[in-house]
C-alpha cells in the first residue's frame, strides 16, 4: 500500500481518491485505460457487467496521466547512509581546504599579502589618506558641481607650488608629506 | 605500601597522576574556602583548561629538555562544528606563522575566530608559559566540538514548518614549542606488503606440540 507522510492537500486528496477508486475497480495505478482484468475471476463472465467504475475513471485520468507516474515513482534514497560512509565523502582530498603557496611578505610594511593582490595595510593607509584630502576638497569646493576643469596638485606642510604646478589647483594638508607619496 | 610504590615511581619518573603535588594543584586544601571548585551551570571549567594546570616535577640534568604545551579554547562560537573542522584539519602539523597566514587569507567565516584563538594562545604562552620564542610554536592538536545548540521554528510556505537547529561549536588548539614536526611519508604498496607478509610470518601454531 502507499502510505503518504505529509498532510494531504487538495490536489493530493484528489489522487488518493482516484488511486483508491482504481483499486477498488481493480486496475493497477500505472494501468491506463484496460478494459479486462489481467487477474480475473475463472469464469467467463464480461468484465464490463461488474465494473461500472472504470469506465468514469478512465475519462478522467486521461486528462494527467504523467503527473501520477512521476509523483508515484520518485527517486528515494533506499539505506541511511552510514557515518562511515559519509565521513569517507565529507574528508576526500577534494572537498579539503586547499594549502595557499601564494603568500608573500609586503617589502613595505612588513605584513602578509596575496602575490597578486595589494598589501591590505598599505592600501588601508592609501585610502585613509585619501580619504582627507576629499575632505580638503570638498571644503574648497563648497558643494555639489563645482570641480575647477584644471588639476590638481597636493601639497604638505613646507612646500611651496613650483612653476609646474602654474596654472593647477593647489589643496593643503597639514601634515607631513608621507614617504609613500611622491612629490612629481 | 603505596607510599613507597608512589616513591618509587616519582624517582623513576612514571605514573604522572600518582605525583601528589598535581592533585592540590587544581582545589584548595580547607572545604569551606572552596573558591575554585563552582559547578555553576554558566562557567564550568571544562577540561581542555583543566590541562593547562598539570604541573610537572622539575626535570634531572641529564633528561632532555621536556617542550613546553600550551592548552587553549574558546567556546560557543557561532559556527557549525563540521565546516570548522575544515580550517582545524587545514592547520593541524603547521607552524604558527604558516598557520596565521593561511587563515588570513581564507574566506571562511571561522578563519578569524580561530586566528584570534591562535593568537591569544600565542601570547598566553609567551607571558605565562615561558617560551623564548613566540615564532618557535608548532600546532600539535587542533579539533572542534559541538556546543550547545538550540531548536527553533523556520516556517515554509503552505502553513508547513521545520524545526532548524542554530549551531554552536567549541575550538581546542594545542600549541607545542619547537619547530614542527616533518610529515610522514605516505604508506607504500612495499610497506603494506612487506607487513602483510611479516602479519603471516609471525603467526604460531596453536594448542600443539
Amino acid at each position: 500500500a502507499l502510505v503518504l507522510m505529509f498532510p494531504p492537500l487538495p490536489r493530493f486528496r484528489c489522487l488518493l481518491q482516484r488511486c483508491w477508486q482504481r483499486l477498488e475497480g481493480g486496475l493497477l495505478p500505472g494501468f491506463s485505460g484496460g478494459q479486462s482484468l489481467p487477474w480475473g475471476p475463472a469464469l467467463g463472465v464480461q468484465a464490463s457487467a461488474f465494473l461500472p467504475q472504470p469506465v468514469h475513471d478512465t475519462n478522467e485520468s486521461n486528462e494527467a496521466p504523467s503527473l501520477l507516474d512521476s509523483i508515484l515513482w520518485m527517486a528515494a534514497p533506499k539505506k541511511r547512509r552510514t557515518i562511515e560512509v559519509n565521513r569517507c565523502r565529507r574528508r576526500n582530498p577534494n572537498k579539503l581546504i586547499k594549502v595557499k603557496t601564494n603568500i608573500d611578505v609586503c617589502p613595505e610594511c612588513g605584513n602578509l599579502k596575496q602575490k597578486h593582490v595589494l598589501c591590505g595595510y598599505c592600501y588601508a593607509k592609501v585610502k585613509a589618506e585619501t580619504r582627507l584630502i576629499r575632505e580638503e576638497i570638498h571644503k574648497q569646493e563648497g558643494g555639489p558641481f563645482n570641480a575647477p576643469t584644471v588639476e590638481t596638485v597636493v601639497l604638505y606642510d613646507g612646500e611651496k607650488p613650483t612653476e609646474k604646478d602654474a596654472g593647477k589647483r593647489i589643496i593643503e594638508r597639514a601634515r607631513k608629506r608621507p614617504s609613500w607619496f611622491a612629490q612629481s | 605500601l603505596c607510599c613507597f610504590l608512589i616513591g618509587n615511581a616519582c624517582v623513576r619518573g612514571l605514573l604522572g597522576w600518582t605525583r601528589p603535588e598535581r592533585w592540590l594543584a587544581a582545589s584548595s586544601f580547607f572545604p569551606l574556602s572552596c573558591i575554585h571548585t563552582s559547578c555553576t551551570a554558566l562557567q564550568r571549567i571544562g577540561n581542555w583548561e583543566k590541562k593547562n594546570r598539570i604541573v610537572y616535577p622539575p626535570q634531572l640534568p641529564g633528561e632532555p629538555r621536556r617542550p613546553a604545551e600550551i592548552y587553549h579554547c574558546r567556546r560557543e562560537i557561532k559556527y557549525s562544528k563540521d565546516k570548522m573542522w575544515y580550517l582545524a584539519k587545514l592547520i593541524k602539523g603547521m607552524s604558527i606563522d604558516q598557520a596565521l597566514a593561511q587563515l588570513e587569507f581564507s574566506d571562511k567565516k571561522g578563519a578569524k575566530v580561530i586566528k584570534e584563538v591562535l593568537l591569544e594562545a600565542q601570547e598566553l604562552a609567551v607571558k605565562k608559559h615561558n617560551v623564548e620564542f613566540k615564532s618557535n610554536l608548532h600546532i600539535a592538536e587542533s579539533t572542534t566540538g559541538r556546543g550547545r545548540y538550540m531548536k527553533r521554528i523556520r516556517y515554509h510556505g503552505k502553513g508547513m514548518f521545520g524545526i532548524m537547529k542554530i549551531v554552536r561549536c567549541h575550538y581546542f588548539v594545542k600549541l607545542v614549542e619547537g619547530p614542527p614536526p616533518p610529515p610522514e611519508p605516505p604508506k607504500t604498496g612495499f610497506d603494506q606488503a612487506k607487513e602483510y607478509v611479516q602479519q603471516l610470518r609471525s603467526r604460531t601454531l596453536v594448542n600443539t606440540l
